[in-house]
């Protein structure tokens, strides 16, 4: 076991797991982060094999709207060090690690939980008009998510193939609670949008909300358009907002000039 | 130490005097900022603490009275999810309302209506099209083991978004600037008008974002029932409609913290897997029917 290269390992983990959702966005992607592993362990050449072998199959997996893919960085750690340590074949160490991708996932969604907790810190900066309690919270939740996935990366280093097996087990006999977190995870976003209707939802406002509901879901389900649902609902609800404002300049300049109600001669 | 906010009974900042103009170098450094967006990523507020970070140099130079740098950070620390390169033109908007002292409500109804739509834009265009580009050119140079895969792939993946960012920051300030002065004189009617731009936004929020199903079907001979097809002929997102009221109703008339409502969608969840009610690839802890094979 060489201590060296668990440290480094941790190292450039703990970066890429902060890198995959700030920095860059791009130094976490397996065709950059695998030949930097491999540097690591001493096999720049299957790094480069593995990453741009790796990043062709996360094309069309992408973390978009807020969902979460497998877990690239974990995945791509655990591939090369199955590739370079454990001496598999490219195909079946990438193969091995996606169990690992699955797993980084539910860490994630974890984190990402667990981290709402620290808004109440946030918020208390906020009150306080004090820009370091902001800037805290964010290197809090940064190092916490980059130390758990270093940690998670000497896991696979030492034991493996033995960690692969016992996440195996796992979701083969309490696959509910992974299925639970996930669900739970999908959930989350609708606590946002209940505060964001608390504050900007008057009772006159109503119909628009359901309106901005119901033109989502038709344009949705029309396979062709459904990529572009919110670019074009923001276009009806532009139009719609320029109306209600026109409408209400008028009155107000009419009122203004005294030619308002009656006095039109209607 | 200021007083504590409450931020749902102010409707404006106390000094109203325009700030001077933000400089190119502090626009630059909130661009650099920008890259931190998604730091303290959170599901009750996703992004919110990075957006507030990354607005910080740009509000501390605007709001010297310190009762409404209060005011500004509480309300910046609203939910807030947009696409991560292309933040940079909700900040610069945002920026010059606040370098005008436009009405909180304004603030955020334009905040909302921009992230919005940004994220579509952004994945069509990043993640959909250019990087697949550039990960197929490069990604064959890398499997023959030439460094210059990575190294290509980085520089123009990393290259274009900021160039996006810069970009963006730059022209949404000036955008919302030269547009500010009409709006102000209005500011009444403007607030109205860009309310109902982020409650239609929000809406469509919901139904767009709301993934939540139910993988239950009832047993019917050859045909079993799929109860999410059922929900689907009454109305489409149904769960994740009455999800969101759910929440609404929690926040709005119990007073639940977000933290409190968290832990009760944690627990739906759960307790909704172990008896098999949401859609996924598990196996319930009680399973009262039979999931039809695939």
């Amino acid at each position: 076991m060489d201590v060296i290269q668990i440290v480094l390992l941790a190292l450039v983990t703990f970066i890429f797991a902060i890198d995959q959702f700030s920095l860059t966005e791009i130094l976490y992607r397996p065709m950059v982060a695998c030949p930097i592993i491999g540097l690591v362990l001493g096999d720049l050449n299957t790094g480069l094999v593995v990453g741009g072998t790796y990043e062709l199959m996360m094309v069309g997996n992408m973390p978009v709207g807020g969902a979460q893919p497998p877990n690239a960085v974990l995945g791509g750690v655990v591939a090369m060090v199955f590739a370079v340590k454990s001496g598999m074949t490219i195909d079946a160490a990438l193969g091995a690690s996606i169990i690992f991708a699955v797993f980084g996932q539910y860490v994630v969604t974890t984190v990402f939980a667990f981290m709402s907790g620290l808004m109440s810190k946030a918020d208390k900066a906020a009150a306080e008009a004090n820009p370091a309690g902001i800037t805290q919270v964010t290197v809090i939740s940064m190092a916490l998510m980059g130390g758990l996935f270093a940690l998670l990366a000497v896991v696979a280093y030492v034991g493996g193939e033995a960690a692969r097996d016992a996440l195996n087990t796992i979701n083969d006999n309490a696959s509910w609670i992974m299925g639970g977190l996930a669900a739970a995870g999908g959930m989350m976003r609708f606590v946002g949008f209940a505060i964001l209707m608390k504050i900007m939802l008057s009772n006159d406002l109503w119909g628009f909300f359901l309106a901005g509901f119901a033109m989502a879901n038709i344009v949705q389900n029309i396979e062709a358009l459904a990529p572009a649902t919110l670019l074009l609902l923001a276009f009806i609800g532009v139009a719609i907002a320029m109306f209600d404002f026109g409408i209400n300049m008028n009155i107000k300049n009419r009122v203004g000039s005294g030619q308002g109600g009656a006095s039109d001669g209607i | 130490m200021a007083s504590k906010v409450n931020i749902d009974q102010i409707s404006h900042y106390n000094d109203l005097t325009p700030a001077a103009p933000l400089s190119k170098a502090t626009l630059n450094k909130m661009t650099w900022r920008s890259l931190q967006l998604q730091s303290a990523f959170n599901y009750e507020r996703m992004q919110a603490a990075g957006w507030l970070w990354g607005i910080l140099p740009g509000l501390e130079k605007i709001h010297t009275n310190k009762d409404d740098l209060a005011i500004s950070m509480t309300h910046n620390l609203e939910f807030f999810n947009t696409h991560p390169f292309l933040v940079t033109f909700v900040m610069g908007i945002v920026l010059s309302l606040e370098q005008q002292k436009a009405d909180i409500a304004t603030i955020r109804s334009v905040r909302v209506a921009a992230m919005g739509p940004l994220g579509g834009i952004g994945d069509a265009l990043f993640w959909f099209t250019f990087i697949p580009i550039v990960a197929g050119i490069t990604a064959n140079m890398a499997m023959d083991e030439n460094l210059m895969g990575p190294v290509l792939y980085f520089v123009l993946a990393f290259g274009l978004q900021m160039v996006i960012r810069f970009f963006l920051m730059n022209w949404s300030y000036k955008l919302g600037s030269s547009a500010i002065g009409a709006l102000t004189k209005n500011a009444k009617e403007f607030t109205r008008a860009a309310s109902i731009l982020g409650v239609f936004v929000v809406g469509a929020l919901v139904a767009n974002f709301g993934g939540t199903t139910t993988r239950i079907v009832f047993a019917n001979g050859d045909s079993p029932i799929s109860l999410q097809a059922q929900l689907d002929q009454i109305m489409p997102k149904m769960i994740p409609f009455a999800l969101t009221m759910l929440c609404y109703y929690l926040i709005k008339k119990k007073n639940f913290t977000a933290v409190k409502v968290i832990v009760v969608l944690l627990v739906i969840g759960i307790v909704g897997a172990i008896f098999g009610i949401w859609a996924g690839d598990y196996t319930p802890l009680v399973e009262w029917y039979t999931l039809p094979k695939a």
